[in-house]
This record gives structure tokens, C-alpha cells and sequence, in this order.
């Protein structure tokens, strides 16, 4: 191994790794970001870095204390004067507006009002994660049941979403090792082949982390969409190709924000799409088939490619029967990145 | 303004080189935004630069105090001291301009998508003055 790629938000930088696991000389060391829009990217980091002659192996992780270390769901705000500096946070943090949840909330509630999405439509999506990791012993919720009603009955968070719509606090840590295909052939697992990488910033970016999303004309519309035509132009694929899909879930929102931006459904169709059992097993695209970040726990994404790697090898706890393409998609917001995974067949 | 038993609001940085003029403004009593002199874009959020013609030239101009209802949460879980739950933040499209501004109300307040707001002036500490939005009185 002789190439690492970290997110640009881990606390550990690629020669501690380097040093940790005892690697004598690294060629290649490449630092991706922002934190959930990263990890397809990151594995386009190493495509590049071994296409290109500067690595052979390269592993490509991330870990994140995120109970017990820096905690996500906590304010942006320290000390007593927010913003400045080209954050942009002035015009937001001071009227409470202080998490990434109560951003999508508010996504959430425009697509309610645009296209009449209702609260047991994201349910079916936190239901679906749920049952995946009730199938999956590694994951957090593993032994924790959940019916609609429960989803229902959760306590508001930031309305109109829910303690259940938001993922889990997560220590945990996921890697990946990506290297040329000929090599991967000869090693004792069978391989899941890249098809394709793609990454796209949202269409006139904004600047700021997150906020300034809202500034936009459409709040319904996330850059999956771009990150989607280039990857499915990429690979000579499409929607319809897709056996099995991880689909970035921060929230259940963003989930079904991206079912209508990488084209499963039309627009404002995803809460029927969602409800249809579309995305359970024998369903037109089962999703998060490990739990996802909603159940299995928050590895920013990361836990996602990992997933898509099962499903290809076939050694998946919720195992899609014979599935060749498996899409992971980290989408969320501003940016995004894709991947497609393919079976060696 | 400080309550008597809460902590303090969030305040701004209100001097900032790009944004400051916003929160100058509000201290005037105005809701002003930045455009470029050149091409007439609005710069929102505010910057030094014109991305769309190049232009350095750029000024701020009052725009409409009033606007309409994009989207809104009702916060019921408490992320921060200075801001008990529940209260509502509210992004209102502003009239005329294409901007759109965030705002804050009290508690749990009847809302509806594309009903009327209007900017209001909140001095909070330190002369910090911040525009506010909140929903046009039914008799207006």
C-alpha cells in the first residue's frame, strides 16, 4: 500500500495512519472534502493517483468519534459573536437557524408545500433503514424494532422532522483499499470493479459551508442531479441499471430528495415512490442495505461504499439476489460526488 | 434585547468588510442589499466581486421590506441557550429582488407558503441591530 486518502474533516492525517498500520514509504496522499459530499470523491482520488502512476494501493478511509468526540447535531455557534469572514453564518445563526437538521427541515417543509409530501413518506424511509440494520449485527439499531407508529410518535426535533428522521451519533471508522483491476483479481476476495467516479458542485455554487443553500431559487432540487448526468454519461448507465443503491441519509429528506435528482422518479414523486415498497427487498431499488446512516450508524458516508462493496462480492446482510450495479451516492449538500459499482463479471 | 433571565442572543459580526454594510443599514432603520453597479445583479450573499459581468463596482440599494413565505421549522429541540425552544425560523423570499432572507419567530406562530411577511428591526445588544421578518398584520 503506498497511497492514503483522508476527508478533509477527519482528525487523522494520512502519515498517522501511515504510521499506525506501519507503511514504510507512501507515493500518494490526497485530502477530500467537504465531510458527506467526500466519499465517492475520495475513491476518485485514488482512481486518479493509481491511473496516473503515483500510487499503486491506496487505501481510503474516514473515522469520526461522533458521540463522544465533536458532536454533529450541536450548534455551529461558538462564542458570542457569529459570522464574518466570508462564513456568511451573520445571516443565518442569529435568528436560531444553527444545525444542519433544521436546514432540511425546511427543505422538507417546501417540498411538502410544492409537491404535498407527507410525514409517512419519509417514514417509510426510516423504516426501510430500519429494517435493513435489524438484518445487520454490526449496526446500532441491530436489535431495535421500529413500526410506523413509532416513526409517528417520535418527538419533534425540527418540525416537520422527527427524532427518526435524523441519523445516529456514530464512533466509528470504515476503509476501503482501491488498486489497479489487474491486481485486485489475483487477491483472495473477488473485486467490485469501479465503472465509474464522478463529482459536480451544485449548479451556480454558492459560497459558505451550507446556509446559503437556502439562498437558492429551487429548495427542492440538490446537486445530485449534477452529480447524476455526469456519472450516468460516465459509465453508459443509468437509473434503470441500478440492482441495488446507498443513498447518502443525514436525514430521510435527503433521501428523498435524491430518489428524484438521480432519476428513480420524477420530481415530487419520491414520497410515493418511497411509500410504494419500492425500496425493500424486491423492490425496484432496494436502498441502504446495511441500515444506513438513519440505522446503522454515521460514518459520513463511507459506511456507504463499504455496503456498495458487499453487495457486489454478495456478502451483504440484506444481499440483493444477483445484483451486478450498485450505485453510492454521497449527495447531500452543496456538493456531491458518485459512484458506480460493478461486479466482475 | 437581553431578558432578564436568559442568556444573551446571538449576536452578529456586523463589521465584517462584505457583509457589514447589510447590518449599517439596519441600524438606519433599512434593508438594503448589495448589487453590482455595472450589470445590476443583486450580490446576495454579499461580495466584492460581480460573478456574472466581472465588475468590482458594486453598491447597495434599499429594497422592499416586504416578501412572502418560502419555507419555515418549528425548532423543539434546544441546540443553544440563547435561542429556547420552541421558537420558529422563517426564509421569506423578498419582494422584488430575488433575495432570499431568514428570519426568527417566537414559539409555534399559524404560517402558511406565500403569505405576506415584513422586516421588522430587532436591537439586540451592543447596538447590534438585525432585520427581522414576521408575518404582515390581517388587517393590513
Amino acid at each position: 500500500m503506498d497511497g492514503i486518502v483522508r476527508c478533509s474533516h477527519d482528525t487523522v492525517y494520512a502519515h498517522d495512519l501511515a504510521h499506525a498500520i506501519g507503511v514504510p514509504q507512501l507515493t500518494f496522499w490526497s485530502d477530500v472534502g467537504p465531510g458527506g459530499v467526500a466519499p465517492a470523491a475520495m475513491v476518485g482520488q485514488a482512481v486518479a493517483a493509481i491511473l496516473s502512476g503515483q500510487a499503486e494501493t491506496v487505501v481510503v478511509f474516514r473515522e469520526l468519534n461522533g458521540r463522544s468526540g465533536r458532536r454533529y447535531g450541536l450548534a455551529d455557534a461558538a462564542g458570542d459573536r457569529v459570522g464574518g469572514a466570508g462564513t456568511y453564518d451573520e445571516f443565518f445563526l442569529p435568528y436560531g437557524l444553527l444545525t444542519p437538521g433544521q436546514v432540511f427541515a425546511m427543505l422538507a417543509r417546501r417540498h411538502m408545500a410544492e409537491f404535498g409530501t407527507e410525514p409517512e413518506h419519509l417514514g417509510h424511509i426510516a423504516l426501510t433503514c430500519r429494517e435493513r440494520a435489524n438484518a445487520n449485527p454490526a449496526a446500532q439499531m441491530h436489535e431495535r424494532t421500529m413500526t410506523m407508529d413509532d416513526y409517528l410518535g417520535s418527538r419533534p426535533i425540527a418540525e416537520p422532522l422527527r427524532l427518526f428522521d435524523f441519523c445516529l451519533e456514530t464512533d466509528g471508522a470504515c476503509a476501503v483499499v482501491v488498486t489497479s483491476t489487474e491486481r485486485a483479481r489475483d487477491l483472495r476476495r473477488p473485486p467490485a470493479l469501479i465503472r465509474a467516479v464522478a463529482q459536480a458542485s451544485i449548479p451556480d455554487p454558492q459560497p459558505g459551508m451550507m446556509y446559503p443553500i437556502l439562498m437558492r431559487d429551487s429548495l427542492t432540487e440538490l446537486p445530485a442531479a449534477a452529480v447524476a448526468r455526469t456519472l450516468w454519461s460516465r459509465a453508459g448507465l443509468g437509473p434503470g441499471d441500478v440492482d441495488v443503491a446507498q443513498l447518502y441519509d443525514c436525514f430521510t429528506i435527503t433521501v428523498l430528495l435524491q430518489l428524484e435528482d438521480w432519476g428513480f422518479c420524477a420530481k415530487g414523486e419520491g414520497g410515493p415512490f418511497a411509500a410504494s415498497g419500492n425500496l425493500g427487498p424486491g423492490g425496484s431499488l432496494p436502498i441502504n442495505t446495511a441500515g444506513g446512516h438513519l440505522s446503522e450508524g454515521y460514518v459520513h458516508g463511507m459506511n456507504h461504499v463499504l455496503e456498495g462493496v458487499r453487495q457486489i462480492r454478495g456478502t451483504s446482510t440484506s444481499q440483493v439476489p444477483g445484483a451486478e450495479t450498485c450505485l453510492v451516492a454521497t449527495t447531500p449538500l452543496p456538493p456531491g460526488s458518485g459512484l458506480l459499482l460493478r461486479s466482475d463479471g | 434585547m437581553t431578558g432578564p433571565a436568559g442568556p444573551s442572543r446571538l449576536l452578529p459580526v456586523d463589521d465584517d468588510l462584505d457583509t457589514g454594510p447589510f447590518f449599517a443599514a439596519a441600524r438606519r432603520g433599512e434593508l438594503a442589499l448589495q448589487h453590482c453597479t455595472a450589470c445590476g445583479l443583486l450580490l446576495h450573499v454579499p461580495k466584492a466581486y460581480c460573478h456574472r459581468c466581472g465588475s468590482w463596482e458594486t453598491d447597495w440599494r434599499v429594497v422592499p421590506g416586504r416578501g412572502s413565505l418560502l419555507t419555515w421549522t418549528v425548532v423543539t429541540h434546544q441546540v443553544h441557550p440563547a435561542h429556547p425552544v420552541p421558537y420558529t425560523v422563517v426564509l421569506v423570499a423578498v419582494d422584488g429582488c430575488g433575495a432570499h432572507l431568514v428570519g426568527s419567530l417566537p414559539g409555534r406562530p399559524e404560517l402558511a407558503t406565500g403569505q405576506p411577511m415584513e422586516v421588522w428591526f430587532e436591537h439586540l445588544d451592543h447596538g447590534v441591530v438585525l432585520p427581522n421578518w414576521r408575518p404582515v398584520a390581517p388587517h393590513e
